[in-house]
């Protein structure tokens, strides 16, 4: 299993709503990427066929995994790929490390890829002393401030651009600016050196299609294909669900991939990698490896409800519309992937310090409204808090979500006695009524006065019994 | 009534124009075969690339463009079959060009998708590397989705080289999700449609 991400989400969660630039932020951007969703969604008739389709594939897909595992690695292994099956983070780690460490490599370079953040392969490669550059510019971004992503697709949301113009300012002493063309330009040169001179490269991949050996790499940059062409060693780090069955498959899912996950009808770049460079070739690695992700994924597979989350494409977009992402933000999760599917993906990868994560959720369904798979999120993380609620360990929960949890687990008891309910009803109303305003309360006692502080309560009145 | 075909590329062609300009790229219009090299030069000199590279030819006729290219003062770097020892330098060459010329196999209508097949004499460098990016295409080779150039490509061919589908030039929305061109590849992106029977 992969490292367990530290600290406590309560605690960083509550920081995190105080926080009110961090909200500034992540509202307008979040406003942002669903007015472009929007405009494309309604230009693109096909787009609810398209899920269906493409919710349809990927569940059969994962219904065969087995099956088109070993398709795929023999057609990648017929195109000159080597293949390796890493069980978990630390197999993945060593293999890659090693492999650098055969090669000599000095100059790594990273196309942005969430399966290489969750295996913390950067981690490893300064462990045995190689620097491995992101050259995604969000994830370039964030590692010179020494920080994770806290998103999926736009690894930099949390901060402003005075922020990132401040860390250049700090990092390579140029005068400061606050324009993202020119900060991106100064990105652009620092980061076309390091290609130009790279011996070594990883990517992610977004589908791997199992009948051609085929990869593909979804990008606007440029550095998936500057990662994946300029060094002699490539190395493509895949889940195992990222398999499709075949060549015709793929285009369902590149219609609905960059429409949700950014608002474009196509990502910039798409590539279709099949083996090393050919002879002759400028272009691509002498030697191209292939590591195909466990960690945890086949335990999702064994349980039928949790599996729909391996249909998973990693668009982003049920991080932009949660409300509870929108307030607390990615680095609050603790974990690589957050949101609503990283509160289903995490516990599976990180264990018990992610356990709590199914809980926070509204569970108000947007995630899976939005979901360009279709995968019913909420359903999902219901069924994995009755998991952790009647699993061995109970959840140690903090002292506030245990009082209010114990007050449910009485109200529980007491709704079992109507009579009793409406008894107290009414004498609540008739309580209440001194307090009252044209119908409202404008000011309740304490332990409700929190509740008056911002809004008017309705008064209770008795129900008319018709 | 049955769609006339030169109609129908028409169509096909506007909206291809359409879609590449709402991406950020520049759509330079239709011209004939004859009057490819002369319109390339045009706009290889507006864009003021002293040196241009460019790769061997698909349909469109590169020798000649080349020429005029060389003709009107402009440095060539030419895109050949490399030997391991020679990459690193034919690499450099490519990257120190102002302008890269390529010809696509296949152009998306839907989506202002250009499709570019990467071989030993066309490599994906010449779209990727210098800051401005000028792509051929003919008008039989524009399609209306992405799932029509698959299915005519067919596995076979799809696996036989690196494919790329270009949509717009270079961008990113990493700072404040605020769109900026040319973060890695291409700042601009500039497309001819060649036409035969165009007048």
């Amino acid at each position: 299993m992969a490292a367990t991400p530290k600290g406590d989400f309560f605690e960083s969660s509550r920081a995190a709503v105080d926080d009110h630039e961090l909200r500034r932020k992540l509202e307008s951007a979040s406003a942002r990427h669903l007015d472009h969703f929007a405009q494309v969604k309604a230009e693109f008739p096909f787009y609810d066929d398209e899920r269906d389709t493409a919710h349809r594939i990927k569940t059969n897909a994962i219904a065969h995994l087995d099956e088109l595992l070993i398709e795929l690695t023999t057609k990648l292994e017929a195109r000159g790929c080597k293949v390796f099956f890493a069980e978990d983070a630390a197999d993945a780690r060593k293999y890659i490390v090693e492999l650098a460490k055969s090669k000599g490599a000095k100059n790594v370079v990273k196309g942005k890829s969430m399966t290489t953040e969750e295996i913390e392969l950067n981690d490893a490669f300064a462990g045995a002393g190689i620097e491995a550059i992101e050259t995604d510019l969000g994830e370039y971004i964030v590692q010179l401030r020494g920080e994770k992503p806290s998103h999926i697709i736009t690894p930099a949301i949390h901060l402003s651009k005075e922020d990132i113009g401040q860390l250049f300012t700090d990092k390579f002493g140029i005068e400061y600016t606050s324009e993202p063309e020119k900060l991106t330009a100064e990105a652009r040169q620092r980061l076309r050196a390091i290609f130009l001179s790279a011996d070594f490269g990883v990517t992610g991949v977004n589908f791997a299609i199992a009948d051609t050996g085929t990869l593909i790499i979804v990008e606007n940059e440029g550095n998936g294909r500057l990662s994946s062409t300029m060094p002699e060693t490539f190395v493509a780090v895949m889940g195992i669900e990222k398999v499709i069955p075949k060549l015709s498959d793929v285009s369902h899912f590149l219609e609905i991939l960059a429409r949700t996950a950014t608002g474009q009808k196509l990502t910039t770049y798409t590539s279709f990698i099949t083996g090393p460079r050919r002879e002759g070739e400028l272009d691509g690695p002498g030697e191209m490896h292939v590591v195909i992700l466990d960690n945890g994924r086949s335990a999702m597979l064994a349980d039928p409800v949790l599996r729909e989350a391996l249909n998973c494409i990693r668009c982003g977009a049920c991080l932009n519309v949660c409300p509870i992402y929108r307030r607390i933000g990615g680095h609050a999760y603790r974990s690589v992937y957050p949101g609503p599917i990283g509160s289903i993906i995490s516990p599976n990868l990180f264990g018990s310090a992610a356990a709590y994560l199914p809980f926070a959720s509204t569970l108000c369904g947007s995630c899976k409204d939005i979901c360009p798979v279709k995968i019913d999120i909420p359903r999902i993380l219901l069924h994995l808090r009755w998991k952790e609620s009647t699993g061995k360990h109970p959840l140690k929960w903090p002292g506030e979500i245990r009082r209010a949890r114990s007050g449910a687990r009485r109200f529980a008891r007491l709704a079992r006695h109507p009579r009793t309910v409406r008894l107290m009803g009414r004498l609540a109303a008739a309580l209440l009524k001194p307090f009252a305003h044209d119908g409202y309360l404008r000011r309740m006692p304490p332990p409700f006065r929190n509740w008056t502080k911002f809004r008017d309560f309705p008064r209770p009145r008795p129900q008319k019994r018709g | 009534m049955p769609v006339a075909p030169s109609a129908h590329r028409a169509e096909l062609a506007t909206s291809f124009a359409r879609e590449l300009e709402a991406v950020g790229g520049v759509f330079l219009g239709m011209v004939t075969p004859d009057r490819l090299a002369s319109r390339i030069v045009t706009v290889a000199s507006e864009l003021r690339a002293k040196t241009v590279a460019i790769g061997q030819s698909l349909s469109a006729d590169m020798g000649a463009i080349g020429e005029a290219l060389e003709r009107a003062d402009h440095t060539i770097v030419r895109t050949v079959p490399v030997a391991d020892v020679e990459r690193a330098a034919m690499r450099a060459r490519v990257a120190n060009a102002d302008l890269g010329i390529a010809e696509a196999d296949f152009a998306i209508a839907s989506t202002g998708t250009l499709a570019v097949v990467s071989t030993d004499s066309r490599p994906s460098s010449l779209t990727l590397l210098p800051p401005a990016s000028l792509v051929i295409v003919q008008i039989d080779r524009v399609m209306a989705t992405l799932a029509e150039i698959l299915t005519e490509m067919g596995p076979q061919r799809v696996a036989a080289h690196r494919l790329t589908l270009i949509t717009g030039p270079s961008r990113t929305a990493d700072i404040e999700k605020r769109i900026v061109l040319g973060v890695h590849g291409p700042k601009s992106l500039h497309v001819i449609v060649v036409w035969p029977d165009h007048d």
